[in-house]
């Protein structure tokens, strides 16, 4: 069991859901390191990827 | 025939001319074919970083069914469209008719800026009663807020 809690659909929308997974930078965190599976972690990058077009979340700390 | 998302990030100073964008808007789906789910108006949102000088966005968010071939259409009214600064439609094998989570947050942010304000004035009164200190503090206040915005 990881200690965050993970919906079964995940969703560009949801910003809080995402959020522990990306460092003040804004840079998406490793598996390793969150410690979350594989499977989920390719769904995770793929609504932060999402969530970044869309402007809800930042592709990094530097945007003017 | 395929289900759409879309987010549709529209002007912010159109803001108040949101409900006549709506109407043309959702013209040009039903003249494509398009079938309108669910709506959701967001409203005004700060964006993470800024597109095309912009700070802050309109949301709007739609479930959307129709035909993937029409879809190329629409995307070239919406690409000589300003008043829209970034659109996206994604397909989806289900919808889901639950409230967004933007939508939810952008409900209970309203709430949460009375509160605010509240706390402010409550502030404003203590500062009174010391009264030289008051307007560095508030000084600070205002500072740090800035700062969580950004």
């Amino acid at each position: 069991m990881s200690k965050y809690d993970l919906p079964k659909k995940f969703d560009h929308k949801d910003i809080d859901i995402l959020k522990p997974f990306i460092t003040e930078t804004g840079k998406i965190i490793p598996s390793r390191v969150t410690g979350v599976s594989a499977s989920n972690q390719r769904k995770i990058t793929k609504s932060i990827k999402i969530a970044r077009f869309l402007a809800l979340l930042p592709y990094t700390d530097m945007h003017q | 025939m395929k289900k759409y998302e879309a987010v549709i990030i529209l002007n912010p100073n159109l803001s108040s001319k949101v409900d006549e964008f709506k109407k043309d808007f959702d013209k040009l789906l039903t003249d494509n074919s398009f079938k309108i789910l669910k709506t959701e108006d967001v409203g005004r949102r700060q964006l993470a970083y800024s597109i095309a000088n912009h700070n802050k966005g309109h949301y709007i968010l739609f479930n959307l069914e129709g035909d993937p071939s029409k879809l190329l259409e629409i995307e070239t009214k919406i690409k000589y469209n300003e008043s829209i600064i970034r659109h996206l439609f994604l397909v989806v094998k289900v919808h889901n008719g639950d409230d967004s989570s933007l939508l939810i947050e952008s409900k209970n942010k309203k709430p949460e800026a009375v509160e605010i304000e509240e706390k402010k004035e409550s502030k404003i009164e203590k500062s009174m009663i010391t009264e030289e200190d008051s307007p560095k503090e508030e000084d600070e206040h205002s500072k740090k807020e800035g700062v969580d915005n950004e």
